[in-house]
């Protein structure tokens, strides 16, 4: 077990990806679980720095056109508030 | 020894559509949440459709800047939760991976200082927020989504600055430049935003955000750099801090320290492949970069005589260029240079103006020509183009009208001077004892004539006269 | 009537005028109405499906211009938009989710005529290998209601198998496709990475997932993906396939190709019933003219630790527009300020989403993106090239689809490393691109058993020529419903 998950930690990554985790422990426990299986990761091995990529050429991207979309999208989301979308207050 | 190094964000509003998707670019003058679909809300299942020409204009400032251009581009995700960021994250290029990003390690020659470019690179634009009520009681945030998309470049430069001018100078190369490409409008509210970090005297760096136009930006380094010196002179520390552009106030203020530091998790943006730009798409962007500021003022000089501080107002402003460019020819360059910087400079000195004149280069040329030909003379020339500026009628028709014509019929003229001397005898009696006293006669001459007289012919009619 | 003809079946008969489509809607609408209720593949019906048919009936009488689906009924999984309708991942998050627009796929199949029954069951956001973890309750598996069908794409194997459709289309990330039709014994189809857009199909892992049909017979597999592949300007990642027809010639036969066994995929903790079947599968193409030699691919005892890291990264970015400011469900905003009201609503994950996204912001943090992020890319790619070798040397892989057979629902669903390992044999071909089927092959104690094949990047149609040399070999029991 070469890295130790603690409830610190899980409570700062709850907090990053903005989850409120009603127990701390269960994911402590899952998430070291986890860990550990990835640890096999270091035995693979793995020399060359290159990740794999797919490729376009810059000639076969969108041409640069206005074309207003058709539908009124706003009446078709929650929280409107006229035209506007509600968010909570932000502190 | 002060350091600034600026961040520099500019919406290319002078595009069609926004970075990802074909909503409008310039999205001022919309309804709120009516410059929308599905991808530049975010709506699941959306995926992004990268703009060729935001990458293709991009890349021209990079290039303009002197910047290395990679082979192969990339776009990466950074993570973090804001009502305006319909994703919850941002598409960008910055990255802990490599430099993928439109452009590294650029220069530009700012005033004999050599400014260094650290980065280039294309992003979004988030959503703007709007609070009802004031910020301490705000109870509800809205949210309009017609920004989110808009395409961004943003310019890192390193911390060469040494003082607010060579910012300024900075701004205006960029300005020009963006011009010059047909990207943007810098003077359009909002298409340009600039965050700042200075340190004085080898302290602490601090970092000026929310600062929303480049003549702020100067305010704000000023008051910056005041604020240090005065805390350096009574020896209080000078903090590593972020601090806010209060632009109400005119002053820098603390920023509230986030919460924590946020990680922002980047990594590869798996719905847009790389991009190759080949070498033949690089050369054909090359030959579209504009020629710079400093190159004009040169050719200007070197191929048209032209003397240089005529040659430094000309090139600096592109209106002028533009208008010397598709005015002159090898005969009249010096002229129609001469009388951009001169009689025509002070009547289309702002947008509005410019907006409103109704000047062509024709016209100009006309000018030139009818000056040399002597059909009007220098001094009518500032009239006519008050004229022609207004009304955009052929210079014929406006010397006709306003009764410009040139006066260099000997005779005619000499039964002027005539009714002058016999009217002015006082002035006469001066003139032959005073030689400079003739002026005072050649003055009123031009007035009677309304200016059309031949200048140098009255004076010489005038001193045979005098003479005689 | 028969409702377990094929789709080319199906049609067929159209024209023949066997029956009408307005029939053969309601026969499979009565057949939902029978079964689904213990089965639960369907989350949603479309409706207006037997107007639909109407019409296309007075179309087909008329002698007007029909598309090649004739009316067939399709189920669509329920993280693939369909516009108008509920799309709901199978989340509380998205329970009042309704799609303002089509996905690519969708409007494909309906200006081919196709009729769309309704929105099928997944693991909540296509997260899991057995449909048990829907916030809407779990599918169930027609050869024994107590056994889970796989997943994610339980929905779309179920309704396929159990006769509520005669195809479907479903998405797979890791084997969600593959794996439910292993379970249920239907072909399932994972294409080459881009063949298929992906627009409309709700982010899970974007850079390795696909939506693919999940049909009763091989050739339907290909039918359907004339339909719907091809590049499409809405997906950037969509590549040019074109306009391959991938039915023509599906009986060609595997007369001199090579096969490799994959040695890692039928290793120990492989059942015993799975081994032999797969060592039959391999006889039956030996019988057909094909060479066998075994081939290792030492990066596959790595892929399921660089699959869950990096789809666990993937999903905590894809997941996290899930906010319920623009969408999503009834939660009222006063008296919260905005990071407490969106820590709040995302309490409205499932467990086992929760669980990954928790691992997803763990994994590419800044201080652990070396340890465990970069090394999952690094093992993609070495993977990669080991399978590339690989084909230089065969034409195609061959592999159990999953290591063991059907288990009972709520079995697995504690052990999280037990349930990785599930999808030990499928992962390969998402983390490499390469196209992948599942062909039923054997029951076993009343439980499916599929054999995956695999082939090279682009050679989706000599893959589905091999699945169907496969499938002809044997002659499955009927399901028991």
């Amino acid at each position: 077990m070469e890295y130790l998950v603690t409830r610190e930690e899980i409570e700062k990554v709850a907090k990053l990806m903005r989850i409120e985790l009603d127990d701390h422990t269960v994911h402590i426990d899952r998430v070291q679980k986890m860990i550990d299986y990835f640890d096999i990761l270091d035995k693979a091995g793995i020399e060359s720095t290159e990740f794999d990529v797919h490729e376009k050429s810059i000639n076969e991207l969108r041409e640069d056109k206005h074309i207003p979309y058709d539908d009124v999208l706003v009446k078709k989301l929650k929280n409107f508030k006229g035209n506007y979308i509600r968010a909570p207050k932000m502190v | 020894m002060t350091k600034i190094g600026l961040e520099i964000h500019c919406q290319l509003t002078n595009l069609n559509s926004k970075l990802f998707c074909s909503c409008k670019a310039d999205y001022r003058g919309f309804e709120p949440n009516t410059n929308i679909c599905p991808i530049c809300i975010g709506l699941p299942g959306s995926l992004p459709r990268l703009n060729k020409k935001a990458l293709e204009k991009a890349t021209l400032i990079a290039m303009a800047l002197n910047c290395n251009t990679p082979e192969k581009l990339a776009f990466f995700r950074k993570n973090y939760f804001y009502p305006d960021l319909p994703k919850n994250f941002q598409i960008t290029q910055l990255n802990v991976y490599g430099e993928y990003s439109i452009g590294h390690n650029g220069k530009v020659l700012v005033d004999d200082k050599e400014i260094r470019i650290r980065r280039i690179q294309l992003e979004e634009d988030p959503g703007r927020l709007i609070y009802e009520g004031t910020s301490e009681k705000t109870q509800i945030t809205l949210v309009d989504y017609n920004r989110a998309g808009t395409p961004l470049v943003e310019i890192v430069t390193e911390p060469d600055f040494e003082n607010e001018r060579q910012v300024r100078l900075f701004l205006n190369i960029l300005s020009d430049l963006l011009e010059n490409l047909d990207v943007s409008n810098p003077s359009l509210e909002g298409a340009m935003r600039a965050d700042g970090n200075i340190s004085i005297k080898g302290g602490n760096k601090v970092e000026i955000k929310n600062v929303n136009s480049f003549h702020d930006l100067e305010k704000a380094l000023r008051f910056e750099i005041t604020r240090q010196e005065s805390l350096v002179s009574r020896n209080i520390p000078i903090e590593q801090e972020t601090r806010h552009w209060d632009d109400r106030r005119k002053i820098t203020v603390s920023a509230r320290s986030k919460e924590g530091e946020e990680d922002y998790r980047y990594f590869l943006e798996g719905d847009i492949p790389w991009i190759l730009i080949d070498s033949q798409t690089l050369a054909k962007l090359k030959n579209d970069v504009p020629e710079s500021i400093s190159s004009k003022k040169e050719r200007y000089i070197s191929k048209y005589n032209i003397p240089e501080q005529v040659a430094e107002v000309l090139s600096s402003d592109k209106f002028y260029s533009d208008m010397f460019e598709q005015a002159h020819d090898e005969s009249n360059a010096k002229d129609v240079a001469n009388l951009i910087t001169t009689d025509l400079m002070g009547l289309v000195d702002t947008k509005e103006k410019r907006d409103k004149s109704k000047l062509t280069p024709k016209h100009l040329v006309e000018l030139v020509y009818a000056i040399e030909s002597n059909k009007i003379t220098r001094t009518s020339a500032k009239n006519a183009l008050i004229e022609i500026i207004k009304t955009g009628k052929p210079l014929s028709e406006i010397i006709t009208k306003l009764d410009l014509g040139h006066l260099s019929n000997e005779s005619e003229l000499a039964k002027i001077i005539e009714e002058i001397i016999s009217q002015e005898k006082k002035a006469v009696e001066e003139a032959k004892i005073n030689p400079q006293a003739v002026n005072y006669l050649v003055g009123k001459v031009m007035q009677k004539t309304k200016g059309k007289a031949d200048p140098s012919l009255t004076l010489n009619i005038i001193k045979k006269k005098l003479s005689s | 009537m028969n409702l377990g003809i094929s789709a080319l079946k199906y049609v067929e008969e159209i024209k023949n005028g066997s029956f009408t489509v307005e029939e053969f809607i309601s026969n499979t609408i009565e057949q939902i109405k029978k079964h689904d209720g213990k089965l639960h593949a369907y989350l949603s019906i479309i409706e207006k499906t037997i107007e639909q048919a109407k019409n296309l009936d007075r179309k087909i009488r008329n002698k007007e211009k029909i598309g090649t689906c004739y009316g067939m009924p399709v189920s669509i999984k329920d993280n693939i938009c369909v516009k108008g309708a509920k799309t709901t991942c199978a989340s509380k998050m998205l329970e009042n989710f309704v799609a303002p627009y089509d996905a690519t796929v969708v409007s494909k199949l309906k200006s081919e005529d196709a009729i769309l029954l309704g929105k099928v069951n997944l693991d909540e956001f296509a997260m899991g290998m057995t449909t048990e973890f829907s916030a809407f309750g779990p599918t169930r598996n027609p050869w024994n209601v107590d056994y889970v069908p796989g997943g994610s794409s339980g929905g779309s194997a179920v309704s396929v198998r159990a006769y509520e459709c005669i195809a479907s289309l479903g998405s797979d990330t890791g084997g969600s496709v593959r794996n439910p039709a292993s379970f249920c014994s239907v072909v399932g189809f994972k294409p080459t990475y881009g063949l298929i857009s992906r627009y409309g199909l709700i982010s899970y892992a974007n850079s390795i997932e696909q939506i693919g049909p999940i049909t009763r017979t091989v050739e339907d597999a290909a039918f359907l993906l004339n339909i719907i592949s091809g590049i499409d300007p809405n997906d950037d990642t969509t590549i040019d396939n074109k306009n391959e027809d991938y039915l023509l010639n599906i009986d060609a036969g595997v007369e001199g190709k090579k096969i490799g066994i994959i040695k890692e995929m039928v290793s120990q903790g492989t059942d015993k019933a799975v081994v032999s079947a797969t060592n039959d599968s391999v006889k039956k193409f030996e019988n057909l003219g094909a060479t066998i030699e075994e081939i290792s691919l030492d990066m596959v005892d790595y892929s399921v630790a660089s699959y869950y890291t990096i789809t666990s990264t993937e999903a905590g970015s894809n997941l996290a527009r899930y906010d319920n400011l623009r969408y999503g469900f009834d939660f009222p905003l006063e008296g919260y300020e905005f990071n407490s009201y969106i820590s709040k609503a995302r309490k409205n994950f499932g467990p086992e989403v929760t669980r990954r996204l928790i691992v997803g912001g763990f994994v590419p943090s800044a201080g652990y993106a070396g340890k465990y992020f970069l090394k999952a890319l690094k093992v993609k790619k070495k993977l990669t090239d080991e399978i590339n070798e690989a084909f230089k040397k065969v034409d195609f892989l061959i592999a159990p689809t999953v290591p063991i057979l059907p288990f009972k629902i709520g079995e697995k669903i504690d052990d999280p490393v037990a349930l990785f390992l599930i999808d030990f044999n499928t992962v390969t071909a998402n983390l490499t691109g390469k196209p992948a089927i599942s062909v039923p092959f054997a029951i076993s104690n009343n439980l499916p058993i599929g054999i995956q094949l695999i082939a090279d990047s682009m050679q989706d149609k000599s893959l589905l020529q091999a699945g169907y040399a496969l499938q002809q070999t044997v002659k499955l029991p009927e399901v028991p419903i």
